[in-house]
């Protein structure tokens, strides 16, 4: 019941190159965790595969108990809705106000008005853009946008978070605050796991590291980049 | 309710944001489905026609000119008591005659000269609705011809089975103009939905990463794609209603085949709704095609 991630000799090939290649781990409930390695190691292919948005060629994942090896493809929404997720391009709804966007992944499962407008008030709070609700993202900053992105990840109380390259569209200081957040984030109980090549993360961090490195994780006192 | 109004929300923006598109689109598809009403009509009309007529028939049964008249007798009791027949008037030899000198006044001599009169007694039978199909009809004739004292058996069928013919090819022309006009509308409905997905596929796969099942993510593209092919049928009954009263008109106007402009009829109100549902359905598939082949597009 400790385990919240685990992935058990899985391989991936595009057009017969490995992305992945026997990748065996294990994360914790509550853990915090960087996935580090240069650009093309294979770590978003690894994200993607935790929310069954990638199948692999080999092996065995499991998510919160579930084997999303074998999810059907009409569970793998339910899967999404424990797994929040956020990018390094935001991809936030442009002709949506900051508040919709957020409202989203609850108005896909049928919550009530009221609901949703309490739980995206707390989660807007809770990453301090209350303010811009009404706004359109494009009238944010970079740093807002990627705070509104973390509202939406983390709106449905999420088990597990994940983040790709999060902080790749920003400067050393909106990613300090970022990662702050996610620290908080962490600490209210949710996994988190981050994918980044970017040294300043993992030196901000400091904790858990798993390298990727040509699609094989390195021993985890190794430490590249 | 959120949920409800959000996916009505989108497909009216949808619709909106490319409402050149749309207007295009409900417009082909306006023409099209009117192109395979105007087909659909003529066949009803026509069918109709042929209905009447059929109802119309009469059967001439011919008695034979040395039969006796208890046994004319005979014969009527015989087609009072057959089922199928609905009326029966008996005209004498005599009423023949003179109902042949009263329509044929200038061929009336070519009879005088025979001395006597060649023309044979009938019953002109009109059969019950039931019997009233030319299969029926023909069944009916073969078996009275059997019946002793009845020389012949005769009816205008002929031209009433041209007429199905005709009908039967109208028909034929309809439904293959009708399949392929249809597979036009599917394919301009589908065109149409394919390039709203095409605009929004960004929005759909940040649906699908937010946990968006594949029927919430279907229903506005499903909603769009229906609503244009009922509108797009609607707008084609309007055209066709049109024409119909504009052909009606002309007919009255010019005074040819005065009378049957009023014999012409459009739609029963029931049909319409028909037709406005068919289209409709016309456009799901339109969509549900363009659904389809992007889902499988998709990385
Ligand atoms: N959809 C794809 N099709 C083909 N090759 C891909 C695809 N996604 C990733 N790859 C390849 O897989 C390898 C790992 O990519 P990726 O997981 O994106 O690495 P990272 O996120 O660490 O930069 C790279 O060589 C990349 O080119
Ligand atoms: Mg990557």
């Amino acid at each position: 019941m400790r385990t919240m991630i685990q992935l058990i000799h899985v391989s991936k090939q595009y057009d017969q190159r490995p992305a992945l290649s026997d990748v065996t781990l294990e994360i914790d409930k509550g853990e915090f965790v960087l996935l580090m390695g240069p650009s093309g190691a294979g770590k978003s292919t690894l994200l993607r595969m935790l929310i069954g948005a990638e199948r692999p060629d080999e092996g065995q994942i499991f998510v919160h108990q579930k084997n999303v090896t074998t999810l059907k493809p009409s569970d793998i929404p339910h899967l999404r809705r424990k797994v929040g997720t956020v990018f390094q391009d935001f991809r936030l709804l442009p002709k949506k106000s900051v508040f919709d966007n957020v409202a989203l992944p609850l108005l896909v499962q049928g919550i009530s008005s009221a609901d949703i407008r309490r739980k995206v008030t707390e989660a807007l709070r809770a990453v301090g853009v209350e303010h811009k609700r009404d706004q359109l993202p494009a009238g944010l900053s970079t740093g807002e946008q990627q705070r509104v992105c973390i509202a939406r990840a983390i709106v449905n109380g999420p088990v597990v978070l994940l983040a790709d390259e999060p902080t790749g569209n920003l400067d050393p200081v909106l990613t300090a605050e970022i990662i702050e957040l996610f620290k908080l984030i962490n600490a209210r109980g949710t996994t988190v796991v981050v994918a980044t090549h970017d040294p300043l993360v993992m030196a901000q961090v400091n904790r858990r590291v798993l390298t990727l490195s040509q699609g094989r994780l390195l021993p985890e006192h190794r430490v590249l980049v | 309710m959120r949920t409800l109004s959000y996916l009505l929300r989108e497909s009216w923006v949808n619709m909106w944001t490319n409402r050149t598109t749309t207007m295009v689109a409900i417009l082909t598809t306006a023409f099209t489905l009117a192109c395979v009403g105007i087909f659909l009509l003529l066949y009803v009309n026509l069918r109709a026609a042929a209905g009447w007529l059929q109802d119309d028939i009469k059967i001439m049964v011919y008695l034979d000119d040395r039969l006796a008249s208890d046994s004319v007798t005979e014969v009527e009791q015989n087609l009072r008591g057959d089922r199928a027949v609905a009326s029966l008037l008996f005209i004498s030899k005599e009423q023949a005659l003179g109902e042949f000198k009263a329509q044929f006044p200038s061929e009336s001599h070519l009879l005088d000269g025979l001395g006597q009169n060649p023309l044979p007694a009938s019953f002109v039978v009109a059969l019950s609705p039931s019997f009233r199909s030319p299969d029926a009809v023909m069944r009916w004739a073969d078996r009275v011809r059997q019946v002793a004292g009845v020389s012949k058996v005769d009816y205008n069928q002929d031209w009433i089975d041209a007429l199905a013919t005709v009908i039967r090819s109208i028909e034929l022309v309809a439904i293959g103009i009708g399949v392929i006009l249809s597979a036009a509308a599917v394919t301009i409905i589908a065109n149409t939905i394919r390039l709203t997905l095409f605009a929004r596929r960004e929005e759909i796969a940040i649906l699908r990463l937010i946990g968006a099942t594949t029927s919430f993510i279907r229903i506005p593209y499903l909603l769009e794609g229906a609503v244009l092919g009922a509108l797009g049928s609607t707008l084609s009954l309007v055209m066709l209603k049109f024409m119909y009263e504009l052909f009606r008109q002309q007919m009255r106007t010019t005074g040819r085949f005065a009378g049957l402009d009023n014999l012409m009829a459009f739609f029963p109100p029931s049909v319409c709704v028909a037709l406005i549902a068919v289209g409709m359905g016309l456009g799901f598939a339109g969509s549900f095609v363009s659904i389809r082949r992007f889902g499988e597009a998709k990385a």
